[in-house]
């Protein structure tokens, strides 16, 4: 690609999918309901069967066992990642294993800041996996979907303001450069072809710019509907229809056709490339599994990997 | 008990409810069209001649966009006058006003309200921990939403209120978030930070302080030291109001509702979320399933002998859809409301109504 002189050069341009892929971290970004989590898995899935050593990273699942690190296929492993224990385990790394250090890692007040304190927490999680990242070929972190996903990276903004001095000024630092060097990690912003999460995820976008200037994050969006050709007679232009229903299932079929391309052709006129994940019909597949299966191959057959 | 739970169990529309309650929590996971939803009931009240209003703790601003307002208030706006414009061959009894408050500026104004003095409110400006805490602590977001419900509740300017809590992986944050809160108040936790005399009499955890130290550097100590004794100046008051918040949440003035989307996924999450509602003893008034395609198949227009690429996969979702609607329902989870799926992204005032009017006419059962 050429880099056009523009006024505004100094924004660094979308990477392309295939690109970012092939980064040691990736961070794997998206409002709830996007998919993102699936696509996370996919893209891991995808990577370790290219033969990467793949650690898949889930933040904080309530729904399994803390920091359960289990090997899921040949070169894949998943990684439950826990801010209590990483804490710990980076408290053991720094001021060695002892009766004091363990003393210092119960007390109760040190669990609760791990647990909860603003700008430690974060810093831990993002830690530990900045620590595995050196243990594997690809790290691919589904981050949390929530404004605590955003929280996640402001951590890494405020930690100057927080810790000055110390061990944790000094690891913070570099592994800060770690995550802003588009050579070494990639961010990934996954979005539904509908309004509102694209507008969602170029705030993510702007938010994460602020953080990474230098490392641009690259689009995914997820479950487009086939392309057809539709009836002249519905408008183009959704905001022209009488209702915002659909009458019928080829109604709707057409219109969301349109949808997808009135939302997606403003994304093309502010030249925001972005990759397409079609929709897996339910009936195809119906678990995260399942669907990461479908989507993976989707990155193959897309040219992605 | 067993009598009540029976009675909490009877299905009832949106449009009873509304009438029971004064005010309604609506919960979900993120991306399930919550914030429609609760926009929705507030038109819906208005409609059924309430004065109502619908406040969202939002920093991705939704309702804000599909409302046509242009910025974050933290006083109602009122909006009936864009309702009536919408429909203007119905009559309208009720008002229709909406609030977006901005959650950093609050919990910072909380925590100087509970403060009486000025050099307290000048400590929390000063403090970076204060700064970061607003924005990320997980809980601060769901308990300024209450904080901001009971405020407006209070002023009797509206008979009903609708709450779109914030965006959260799962539901239950909504309902754990007080008591994290309340726990960063606990009485035990601060007198160590804050208390000389306790620190001294507690030599494991001067030691831990020390090593903390040395791992932080020394401007994060005394920056969290500020931090629990500004917290712990206002301990007393937080926890009056916290206990207030919870008795109003009990009372019978409250109703939850839970937006759910159709699929079968979903049933665990909410089957654990009426449970937790049950546990702490607020009511659970129903579940709304949006985003629904069934009605598409139900059509009376014409059958189209013509198809699409397309139509397995909308095939899918709804077979999906009948998994997840037996799945939700089972336990006696009630449905008080399925919404369809709209062709198109709400714009407008006038795409809300379609919601709203669905609450009528698609209601289930």
């Amino acid at each position: 690609m050429t880099k056009k002189p523009k006024p505004t050069s100094k924004i660094a341009a979308i990477p392309l999918l295939s690109e970012v892929l092939t980064r040691p971290v990736i961070f794997v970004s998206g409002k709830g309901g996007v998919g993102k989590s699936v696509v996370t898995q996919a893209i891991a899935l995808a990577l370790s069967r290219k033969g990467r050593r793949t650690l898949w990273v889930e933040l904080e699942d309530p729904l399994k066992p803390r920091g359960q690190l289990s090997k899921i296929a040949p070169k894949l492993w998943r990684l439950n990642c826990d801010a209590e224990m990483s804490f710990e385990e980076y408290a053991l790394l720094k001021i060695g294993d002892s009766p004091l250090a363990r003393m210092f890692i119960d007390n109760k007040l040190m669990r609760y800041l791990a647990k909860a304190a603003p700008g430690i927490h974060e810093l831990v999680l993002l830690g530990k996996i900045w620590h595995e990242s050196s243990r594997y070929e690809s790290v691919v972190v589904d981050m949390p979907s929530t404004g605590h996903g955003l929280a996640l990276f402001q951590s890494t903004k405020n930690y100057a303001t927080l810790f000055r001095g110390g061990p944790i000024h000094e690891d913070a630092e570099e592994m800060i450069l770690t995550f802003a060097d588009s050579g070494k990690t990639g961010h990934v912003i996954v979005a539904l072809p509908e309004e509102m999460p694209l507008r969602e995820s170029l705030d993510l976008d702007q938010f994460l710019m602020e953080i990474f200037p230098k490392n641009r994050a690259t689009f995914v969006v997820n479950r487009t509907f086939p392309k057809t050709g539709v009836p002249a007679n519905i408008p183009a232009d959704p905001t022209n229809w009488p209702s915002p229903l659909a009458e019928n299932p080829l109604d709707y079929l057409n219109r969301r056709v349109l949808l997808e391309e009135h939302n997606l052709r403003i994304w093309r006129d502010q030249e925001l490339s972005f990759a397409e994940f079609g929709y897996v019909s339910p009936a195809e597949a119906h678990t995260s599994a399942a669907i990461a299966e479908v989507l993976s191959e989707q990155l193959v057959t897309g040219g992605h990997l | 008990m067993n009598a009540n739970v029976d009675a909490d169990m009877k299905a009832n529309s949106i449009d009873e409810i509304l009438k029971r309650r004064r005010i309604i929590i609506t919960c979900g996971t993120g991306g399930v069209g919550k914030t429609t939803v609760s926009a929705a009931l507030a038109m819906r009240a208005a409609q059924l001649g309430k004065r109502a209003a619908v406040i969202t703790i939002d920093p991705a601003r939704r309702l804000a966009t599909s409302l046509g307002l242009t910025e974050l208030s933290e006083t109602p706006v009122d909006l009936t006058r864009n309702l009536r414009e919408a429909m203007p061959s119905h009559k309208i009894d009720g008002t229709f006003s909406a609030l977006m408050p901005n959650a950093k500026a609050n919990f910072d104004d909380f925590v100087k309200e509970l403060s009486a003095s000025k050099t307290i409110a000048e400590q929390i400006a000063r403090n970076p921990l204060f700064q970061i805490f607003t924005k990320e602590f997980s809980g601060t977001n769901e308990y300024m939403a209450l904080e901001r419900l009971q405020a407006l509740d209070l002023t009797g300017q509206f008979d009903c209120i609708i709450l779109d809590t914030p965006p959260s992986r799962n539901a239950l944050a909504f309902l754990n978030a007080p008591k994290l809160v309340a726990e960063l108040f606990e009485e035990r936790l601060i007198r160590w930070l804050v208390l000389p005399a306790n620190r001294l009499l507690s030599a494991g955890m001067r030691k831990a302080l020390g090593i903390l130290e040395k791992l932080t550097g020394a401007g994060f100590m005394t920056n969290l030291l500020d931090f629990a004794s500004t917290l712990f100046s206002v301990r007393v008051q937080f926890l009056a109001n916290f206990e207030k918040t919870t008795r109003l949440l009990q009372s019978e003035a409250v109703g939850f509702i839970m937006v759910t989307t159709p699929t079968p996924e979903a049933a665990p999450d909410v089957h654990h979320f009426v449970r937790t509602l049950q546990e702490h003893r607020f009511h659970f008034e129903g579940l709304t399933i949006n985003r629904t395609i069934g009605y598409l198949f139900k059509s009376t227009s014409k059958p189209n002998q013509a198809t699409s690429p397309g139509l397995p996969v909308l095939e899918g979702i709804r077979k999906r859809e009948e998994q997840a609607m037996r799945a939700l329902s089972s336990g006696n989870i009630r449905i008080c409301a399925m919404l369809p799926e709209l062709a198109r992204d709400i714009h407008s005032v006038e795409d809300l109504l379609y919601v709203a009017n669905a609450f009528e006419t698609h209601h289930a059962q």
